[in-house]
């Protein structure tokens, strides 16, 4: 699976989630997903399983912990889809 | 993943748990009867309802619960109802009573809070929906001497029914506690005869409850109780309303 295809796939997940829209205008790798897209921290457990349904991976709690940008986003599910 | 909705109910094998597995499975959901020592007891139980099956893991154990998951996900794929109705006891005053018998208590308390943390993450929040209710007591709210540590977890079980429901604000999961009092049960019986008759002064309906009395309170929540939410639903014959 292509970076641009998971990247374009995350954007479209975090997008209804997302409170600030000019964010997501110019989202790239380091756009941070909590200060920047201003999605509720109550409902990041929500992207993550979003993920989990769209690419079909599982993710552990210990690896939502090192998701804080788009990027750490992509290059987690890139290290699960192998 | 199967149509039917599936009820997990831990310390499901005896008592109030094996009520509850009875009269959900008599509401239609197939049942996952938890157990951790009534091995027997839970598959002669779950052999007798439509659908039902056994799951042992010790709940003060996490990699249990883990593995407890694994299973629920490969037998049902799905958690529609949690009953959290397993607990540890231990009967003594306060200053006969080692740290050890207090961390028995809390680390069942801490397993109750961490399955559901995994029912949630792995089977409600996807589906959107779901009922968890949490067996607590009214010792949790009259205080009881000689249990300290079980009314201090039953206690704290009220506040995280409370605080849980806040947190899932806006989903269709539900949580609520059912709070029995003096009930007819294994536990009970171990209760020396002076305190047992000291406490059914105290209730005006003059008799312990069953456990079928507190499993209608607990198939209600699970099934038509739509607006109930954060609540603690006292079954104690008027002993105490709350």
């Amino acid at each position: 699976m292509e970076q641009s295809e998971v990247m374009e796939r995350v954007v479209k997940i975090l997008t209804p989630w997302a409170k600030n829209p000019d964010a997501l205008e110019s989202v790239g790798m380091d756009t941070n997903i909590l200060e920047d897209l201003k999605v509720n921290s109550a409902r990041l457990v929500d992207v993550v399983i979003a993920f989990e349904d769209d690419f079909d991976i599982e993710i552990a709690d210990e690896d939502v912990d090192t998701v804080n940008t788009v990027g750490d986003a992509v290059r987690l599910i890139l290290s699960k889809k192998g | 993943m199967s149509d039917v909705p599936v009820a997990l109910v831990t310390g499901g094998a005896t008592g109030i748990g094996a009520a509850c597995c009875c009269r959900l499975a008599g509401e239609g959901f197939a049942v996952a009867v938890h157990y951790r020592s009534s091995g027997e007891k839970a598959e002669k139980l779950a052999a007798g309802l439509d659908g039902a099956f056994v799951l042992r893991a010790d709940l003060a154990v996490p990699e249990e619960i883990d593995a407890l998951i694994v299973q629920l996900k490969e037998r049902a794929g799905r958690v529609d109802v949690l009953v959290n109705n397993a607990g540890a006891n231990v009967n003594a005053p306060m200053l006969a009573m080692k740290i050890g018998d207090y961390d028995a208590v809390a680390q069942l308390a801490r397993g109750t809070w961490y399955l559901t943390k995994l029912v949630l993450r792995r089977f409600m929040l996807r589906r959107g929906r779901g009922r968890i209710i949490n067996l607590s007591s009214v010792v949790g709210h009259t205080g009881n001497p000689g249990q300290i540590p079980y009314t201090m977890a039953k206690a704290g079980l009220d506040a995280f029914t409370k605080s849980l429901a806040q947190e899932l604000a806006g989903r269709d999961i539900l949580v609520n506690s059912v709070a029995p009092g003096l009930i007819d049960t294994d536990m009970s019986a171990e209760l020396p005869d002076e305190v047992r008759d000291r406490i059914l002064e105290r209730v005006p309906q003059g008799r312990m409850g069953s456990p079928d009395e507190v499993a209608d309170v607990v198939a209600f929540l699970a099934t038509r109780a739509s607006y109930v939410n954060g609540s603690v639903l006292h079954v104690n014959g008027g002993m105490y309303g709350g």
